[in-house]
């Protein structure tokens, strides 16, 4: 008896389960017509009769920093256009990238959003690998000359824009000013300086403080990929193949890299949250990375911190010719989706937003911190704000000026694949397996390997 | 002839008990054929064209080709074989060890051991390799309390050096696994007759002895079966690689699986070579599979 009352009871959960199964299919697969079907009929509708009618823009991003900005944008574009409502979805960088990757092989690329942020280090890939998800805004009004140069081009291609620069990528070095007092150091003996005097500045430090100078995720070359940049060296040439062995400037950066290393200047971390850790948990003097760590050393719980940083540019690399103090890393665009069936509201709204509206620049600065690449923005009152942070320092406009002198480098599609290997040659060499030079022809031939496909 | 036809239509007892039970089977069928059987072939196509994303032709065995003169994955498929040489004897004996002590008739607590030693099995794969990179990591557990015993002089990074870095990815894959095999020794051991075990003591055997002569023989089928499936996870190990050390430092971790999602999601995209590559492992734990039920199985 027993048995039967149970099994009768599994029976009908199967039943019910299966049920429900079927009920979300038929809910979702009419819902998902509702969704696209009306909403064409209505966006035809609309552009028919009455432009700004009921429409709405979908937007992906990523981390709260940008979420954050997008709603502002949105918010300001709602006011004053009644019945456009943007949907900002929170999406990570790394999932964005492989619905995209999805979308496009199986071509269904109408489940994408209408506007999404990409990463800047895989922009150009995606590009040229799906050229057929992203939209050509090379006519479509929005000024890109607004932009600097070198964040403009990592969305072009074949002499075509198809996105929208955001934050800004460029280099920064914050330092905690209380270490290097302890070390009879100031800011200004750190600023407009090579990484040969930064050495021999990092050996007294380390010495006197027991701390080093920076951290870096180990295996992953950002370091050396700011300094080859820095000094205007390409490890692709003009046609795109990989130019590593007899590079001469990479040999020098590498060099400059693992002595940073070997003197206990540089600590290599297990992974992110070890190098963010080590800003946050004052167990560093300082990092040079893109201007958005800024927002990782706010991010601290030691009080103390505070009024203890500043920020200056990276050292250069020695007596190289074309070295500068300047350099880029990280960042990223906006791209409209090509199915987009809003495209002209998608370009309106960035037309008075993001690259034609100074208050909305100022106004994310201030409240975000964020730091962008339209040049119109940088001459507004509002970069000139001192930040208490910093020292009562107006850094923002130090970083703009900074942003006008970063030299230009080919990076190419294959840009994961030569990092990667460009870390697997540092470690190998530092752990002693390898000779820098065999090392290098190695990475060579490693990234040949995947770019022979 | 009116008759006959009648009985044509009519399904006998047989017919109609077999028609339902195709019936039952049938969903299954139809949903492993298109879930499992249909992607697996289309894999195969995949494996024989080559380019970068969508932009895919026909390229014969070129991919198998290339295979060969890949260095990254020849480094992956020794790392994978080391992991299989080192870890499956050291967890399965480990296991087996366990099995027979946690099976003793008068020991106290056994059910508290049992579960506590099969509870790693329950962490989801992800965290438990992000514990161990916590804890091996440079400012982590182990540095500290090693410090703090004075065995090591000054903090080491364990997860940057080849050696250590591939002894902690056993060390966790013998922590998570190991209370899994224990349980299907458990499971077999429950169908030992007791009286194998008293007549051997009637005979003067020891504990070790019996445990020898005839645990292990009459766990054979289940040692087969673990050996088989430990093979197999070990060949398509992904996470520990992915989670805990990255593949590196330099591929000196890198597995297989990982390889594969590199040259799918994190290169520009290689399907086709990724496609051949999973072949290639499918065929790895096929023949290993075999050998080990020809050696194993006497049956």
């Amino acid at each position: 008896m027993k048995k039967k009352v149970l099994s009768i009871l599994m029976t009908a959960m199967m039943a019910l389960s299966l049920a429900a199964c079927g009920s979300t299919d038929n809910s979702t697969a009419p819902a998902a017509g509702t969704d696209s079907q009306p909403a064409t009929a209505e966006s035809v509708k609309t552009e028919a009769e009455t432009p700004a009618g009921e429409q709405t823009l979908k937007v992906w991003c990523w981390d709260s920093f940008n979420v954050d900005a997008m709603k502002t944008a949105g918010a300001m574009y709602e006011a004053e256009h009644p019945g456009v409502s943007i949907v900002v979805e929170e999406t990570l960088s790394k999932d964005i990238q492989t619905i995209v990757q999805t979308c496009a092989m199986s071509g269904q690329l109408d489940s994408l959003p209408d506007v999404f942020l990409m990463d800047d280090q895989v922009f150009t890939k995606y590009l040229q690998n799906y050229p057929e998800v992203f939209a050509d805004l090379t006519d479509s009004g929005i000024a890109f000359s607004d932009f600097a140069a070198s964040k403009v081009a990592n969305s072009v291609s074949g002499g075509k824009n198809f996105g929208v620069p955001y934050d800004s990528n460029t280099v920064i070095a914050c330092y905690r000013t209380d270490y290097l007092e302890q070390a009879g150091y100031t800011v200004a003996d750190l600023t407009d300086i090579t990484w040969d005097q930064f050495i021999e500045i990092g050996k007294v430090v380390k010495e006197k403080t027991g701390m080093p100078m920076l951290t870096n995720v180990q295996g992953e070359p950002d370091l050396l990929n700011m300094i080859l940049q820095s000094a205007g060296i390409s490890v692709f040439d003009e046609d795109g193949k990989i130019d590593l062995v007899d590079n001469e400037g990479l040999k020098e950066a590498m060099e400059v890299y693992m002595t940073l290393v070997k003197e206990g200047i540089l600590q290599e971390q297990v992974d992110w949250s070890g190098y963010q850790g080590s800003i946050n948990n004052g167990t560093v003097v300082g990092t040079i990375n893109g201007s958005w760590i800024c927002a990782t050393i706010m991010s601290t719980d030691q009080a103390e911190q505070e009024g203890n940083w500043a920020v200056t540019n990276m050292p250069k690399l020695n007596d190289y010719a074309g070295a500068t103090n300047y350099s880029a890393q990280g960042g990223s665009t906006w791209a409209v989706c090509s199915a987009s069936k809003n495209y002209d509201l998608a370009v309106d709204f960035f037309k008075s937003t993001w690259a034609g509206s100074t208050e909305f620049y100022d106004s994310i600065l201030t409240d975000l911190g964020a730091i962008a690449t339209y040049l119109p923005a940088a001459e507004s009152e509002a970069y000139n704000q001192k930040s208490a942070y910093f020292n009562d320092e107006a850094i923002y406009s130090k970083i703009v000026s900074y942003g006008g002198k970063i030299p230009t480098v080919n990076k190419g599609i294959y840009w994961t694949e030569e990092k990667e290997a460009l870390g697997i040659a540092l470690s190998k060499v530092i752990n002693g397996k390898s000779d820098l030079d065999a090392a290098i022809a190695e990475a060579q031939s490693t990234v040949e390997f995947n770019m022979g496909q | 002839m009116r008759t006959s036809g009648r009985t044509s239509k009519r399904l006998t007892i047989n017919q109609k008990y077999s028609l339902t039970g195709w019936g039952f089977l049938a969903p299954a069928a139809i949903l492993i054929c298109v879930m499992n059987f249909y992607p697996m072939i289309q894999a195969l196509v995949l494996s024989f064209q080559t380019g970068i994303g969508n932009n895919l032709q026909f390229g014969g065995l070129s991919n198998y080709a290339r295979l060969l003169k890949d260095p990254v994955f020849r480094t992956a498929l020794v790392n994978n074989f080391v992991y299989l040489i080192i870890q499956v004897p050291i967890m399965l004996i480990l296991a087996l060890i366990l099995a027979s002590v946690l099976n003793i008739k008068d020991l106290k607590g056994k059910g508290i051991f049992r579960t506590a030693i099969f509870l790693p099995c329950c962490t989801s794969l992800v965290s438990y390799a992000i514990i161990f990179k916590t804890l091996f990591s440079y400012d982590g557990y182990v540095n500290t309390v090693l410090m703090n015993l004075g065995l090591i002089s000054e903090r080491v990074n364990w997860l940057s050096q080849e050696g250590s870095a591939k002894v902690i990815i056993i060390l966790a894959l013998i922590w998570r696994w190991t209370g899994y095999n224990m349980v299907f020794y458990l499971a077999g051991l429950q169908n030992i007759d007791d009286s194998l075990y008293e007549a051997a003591k009637i005979d003067g055997a020891n504990a070790i002895q019996s445990f020898f002569k005839i645990t292990v023989p009459m766990l054979k089928p289940t040692i087969l079966l673990t050996t088989i499936m430990s093979t197999n996870g070990t060949l398509q190990l992904f996470d520990e690689s992915v989670n805990l050390t990255g593949g590196g430092p330099a591929n000196s971790t890198l597995t297989m699986s990982h390889y594969i999602y590199k040259a799918s999601f994190e290169y520009n995209p290689q399907f086709g070579y990724a496609a051949a590559m999973s072949y290639v492992i499918f065929i790895l734990v096929a023949i290993l599979a075999f050998v080990q039920m020809k050696v194993g199985d006497k049956r």
